[in-house]
């Protein structure tokens, strides 16, 4: 079920996109407002015709100019979860679920509520649930369209900073069941490294940097766009223990992390973001320093951009942090790939957003007996 | 009182306000969620019965299907009599009149909704009708019934075209309003008053009805 | 079923309901004939039409406007069975023009009167002198006569008044009625000194008793030949009802209100 997109217009927004994403995959748009994200959501799902474009689903066309094929929007299979959720604000959050069902189903809408956590709230109105309850909500009564192209139009911009982290391993957790091709429409990289397998930069309409993750991460062009300072990488662990001062011990293919207040119980899998202007490098171990996270690597490539810094990829264990520094001292150090070098985190610098729980999905597996998994 | 025309009255206002119920929801929408070149003549042309003097809209009316036009001959062909100077002829007359005050009230609570809210249903697979159905009608509604209300009361109000398109024939086309100038030009003070408080008391239970319908949409929307 | 969404449907099906429930009421097309007659005839045709009803037990609806009202309305196809036109000129026309069964019938020459309200600083005399010295000095007003573009009372009156040579100098406070009736309102209003009305109206019992009047000599004025004729559409209940007309019955009724008969019987 691939989704495969291509658009060109000349104006009002100026577009010159391509991109595929995969049964299974989420791709992130990533650019500032204006950049044309929103508009490629809207002509996946049929609410915007560029003057030339095609959308294709799993070898179906949706869109076509040239063929002048323009599938109006109800009959696309597309759920869609609007910036400000768009929910029927005259029906129950059930009701809303079953209204993109093809057979309204209420035992079915109530199930795909607890899916995303909301049991027990199916009789309540959009105005008498929270900002978070509500996202879930469009995002269950998207589900329920059994859609073969899952878009995310910024789902997370209108909540508070506490309810996003929790949505976003949320997120993590369902995509295990999906096995629909995901876009995720994003200002916000953090959020696009955290959920992301593939990601497409896009400035003024135009792509200035694709590929997975790690790589779009990694390449200076593609993060010019969004500020420089947005490199980073992101690093798997498993929460061990939390100390008695605050820090929690995460357990890394690389040893361990020491980072300040992550919740989550003893053996939760989080992601942990990274950010390459905090990594500082040493070819020895130092000794003395405050840093508590210190992890020895291999470095692979210096990759060097317009200005004057230089980002180092550094191999620890299976994953790659990343490291900007100058050019100056880069050459003073003399590093090469294939050296071992050692990079240094400070715990505070790992701000609390950059560390995304997955919750357990397999409680929710075993009070409903039912086979969520197989019906995405 | 004469029950009669109080009847007639209320049969006349009944029927414009049913035929203008689907009219107000088709055209009502369509102008609230079109754009299009032109868009703004056809909002000009429904608006053109609330600024066009009744004697002007009346001689109109008595040009477009009295004798001696298309209209009129087809349907004394039909029918065997004139359509002006009916209880039909009134019908047609004040559902054109009414256009206004079916559209216009209409429109503006289509235009209420989010689009996104129907971006969503059309995303949620329902076609445009099942969209209606389910989704804008309900949101829509406080507009729809402000529309009939406004409808009912205004054309039990009507006079000038009364009198032109369908004279003062007694259970015909004497409405309470043309009793009432009857019976003051006869000189029957008493009864035109009965009938003017009579038509008072409705007017006031409309507007009483329409105020609430706009506190409910205000209660809604908040 | 959300609270607010079945409100919206009971309420829409409840409008719906009354409003096909009123529309549907029986709408009995009533079988009576309309006869379209001069606003003069208000009262005299009223009481001769309930006379008919009482002999003979058949009804007739009335329609009561201006003459030249009528006429065009008629010529529109107005679904009316009889007209009693205040002048005869018209019934002529719709002769000519085939509405009409044949020529009709004379059934009275009218009359009018100067009439003021009581209270009124008018004083209503049969050569209008109070009219005219007011008039010079300035204190009229308003002055009430039927519309002389359609209303044959109308046009009566302007004769008149311009036999007395005083038609020029009204203009400026001339109110005109739609028909003779609502002349007679206008003049008997209180916010008129007065007005020239029909003389069957003056002898109405509604509105002798408001004023006082004052015969205008009738050679003033053409004369008001009264002509009534069968339309085209006339049914049998209308042919009996005129026949009813020139009855002794509706003769004396007729008389009653002043209405001079054009021959002696």
């Amino acid at each position: 079920m691939a989704l495969e997109v291509m658009a060109r217009a000349k104006g009002p927004i100026a577009l010159d996109v391509a991109f595929r994403v995969e049964h299974g995959e989420l791709l992130a748009l990533v650019g500032h407002s204006g950049s044309g994200k929103t508009t490629l959501l809207r002509t996946i799902a049929g609410l915007w015709r560029p003057e030339v474009a095609r959308v294709t689903v799993d070898g179906t066309s949706w869109l076509d100019t040239a063929a002048r094929i323009d599938l109006p929007t109800h009959h696309r299979r597309v759920g869609i979860v609007f910036q400000n959720y768009a929910l029927f604000p005259h029906m129950t959050a059930a009701q809303n679920v079953m209204a993109a069902m093809d057979v309204a189903d209420r035992y079915e809408a109530l199930r795909i509520l607890d899916l995303v956590n909301l049991h027990g709230l199916g009789s309540r109105k959009p105005a008498q649930l929270s900002g978070g309850q509500q996202q879930r909500v469009a995002v269950a009564r998207a589900l329920a369209r059994k859609p073969q192209a899952l878009l995310l139009d910024e789902p997370f911009s209108a909540v508070d900073r506490a309810t996003r982290e929790k949505l976003y391993g949320e997120i993590i957790a369902l995509r295990a069941h999906l096995a629909m091709p995901v876009v995720l429409v994003t200002h916000d990289m953090n959020e696009a490294q955290l959920l992301a397998d593939r990601m497409v930069v896009i400035e003024q309409g135009r792509v200035v940097g694709a590929g997975t993750t790690a790589q779009v991460m990694a390449d200076p062009e593609a993060l010019r766009a969004m500020g420089i300072r947005e490199v980073a990488a992101m690093l798997p662990a498993v929460i061990a223990e939390h100390g008695p001062d605050g820090l929690t011990r995460l357990d890394a293919a690389t040893g361990p992390l020491f980072l300040p207040g992550v919740e989550g119980a003893p053996g939760t899998q989080v992601r942990v973001r990274i950010m390459a202007h905090e990594v500082i490098l040493s070819r020895a171990r130092p000794e003395g320093l405050s840093a508590q996270n210190i992890l020895a690597g291999t470095v692979t490539q210096i990759v060097a951009g317009k200005g004057p810094a230089v980002t180092v990829h550094v191999r620890v264990g299976d994953h790659e942090i990343l490291s900007r520094i100058t050019r100056r001292a880069a050459e003073q150090m003399a590093l090469r790939p294939g050296e071992t070098i050692h990079a240094i985190l400070k715990s505070m610098s790992v701000a609390r957003d950059h560390v995304a729980c997955a919750p357990d999905v397999s409680v929710l597996i075993k009070r409903f007996q039912a086979p969520i998994c197989d019906q995405f | 009182m004469d029950w009669t025309a109080l009847f007639l009255s209320l049969r006349l206002a009944a029927w414009t306000a049913v035929i203008l119920l689907p009219v107000a929801v088709f055209m009502g929408r369509f102008l609230a969620f079109r754009q299009f070149g032109g868009k703004g003549l056809v909002e000009a042309a429904v608006m053109l019965p609330l600024v066009l003097p009744p004697t002007v809209f009346g001689f109109y009316m008595l040009v477009a299907f009295g004798r001696n036009s298309p209209i009129g001959d087809l349907w004394q062909s039909l029918f065997g009599h004139q359509l002006v100077f009916t209880f039909e002829g009134l019908v047609v007359a004040s559902v054109i009149f009414n256009l206004p005050f079916a559209i216009q009230p209409a429109q503006r609570g289509f235009e209420a909704i989010a689009v996104e809210v129907r971006e969503a249903a059309a995303c949620c697979g329902m076609s445009p009708m099942r969209s209606l159905w389910k989704v804008e009608l309900p949101l829509a509604w406080p507009g729809l019934m402000t529309a009939m209300v406004l409808t009912f009361a205004h054309t039990l109000g009507e006079f000038g075209i009364v009198l032109m398109v369908g004279g003062s024939i007694p259970g015909e086309t004497r409405t309470i309003a043309i009793a009432i100038y009857d019976r003051v030009q006869g000189f029957d003070d008493r009864g035109a008053a009965i009938m003017s408080a009579t038509l008072v008391a409705i007017s006031l239970f409309t507007i009483a009805i329409t105020y609430w319908l706009s506190a409910r949409v205000g209660r809604r929307l908040s | 079923m959300t609270a607010s969404l079945s409100f919206a449907r009971r309420a829409i099906l409840v409008m719906a309901a009354a409003l096909t429930v009123a529309a549907g009421a029986a709408h009995a097309r009533d079988e009576a004939p309309v006869v379209a007659a001069a606003s003069d005839l208000q009262f005299a045709l009223t009481e001769i039409a309930a006379a008919f009803d009482a002999e003979t037990g058949m009804k007739v609806r009335l329609s009561f406007g201006s003459t030249g009202n009528f006429a065009r309305q008629i010529r529109e196809g107005a679904p009316f069975e009889m007209f009693m036109a205040a002048d005869e000129s018209f019934i002529a026309d719709l002769n000519s023009d085939g509405f009409t069964r044949n020529a009709g019938d004379l059934y009275a020459l009218g009359r009018v009167v100067i009439m003021a309200p009581n209270g009124s600083t008018l004083i209503p005399d049969e050569h209008l002198d109070n009219l005219a010295s007011m008039l010079i000095a300035g204190q009229i007003t308003r002055f009430a006569i039927a519309n002389p573009n359609h209303a044959p009372y109308g046009m009566r009156a302007r004769e008149a008044l311009i036999t007395k040579g005083i038609w020029e100098n009204l203009q400026p406070v001339i109110v005109l009625g739609e028909n003779v009736s609502q002349a007679a309102q206008f003049a008997l209003s209180g916010n008129a000194e007065g007005g020239i009305i029909a003389y069957s109206l003056a002898l109405a019992p509604e509105i002798g008793p408001r004023g006082s009047y004052a015969l205008i000599p009738g050679d003033w004025h053409e004369p008001l030949r009264q002509r009534m004729a069968l339309l085209g559409a006339a049914g049998p209940v209308a042919e009996a009802f005129y026949a009813y007309l020139k009855k002794p019955a509706a003769r004396a009724i007729m008389e009653r209100y002043g209405f001079v008969l054009p021959d002696g019987a």
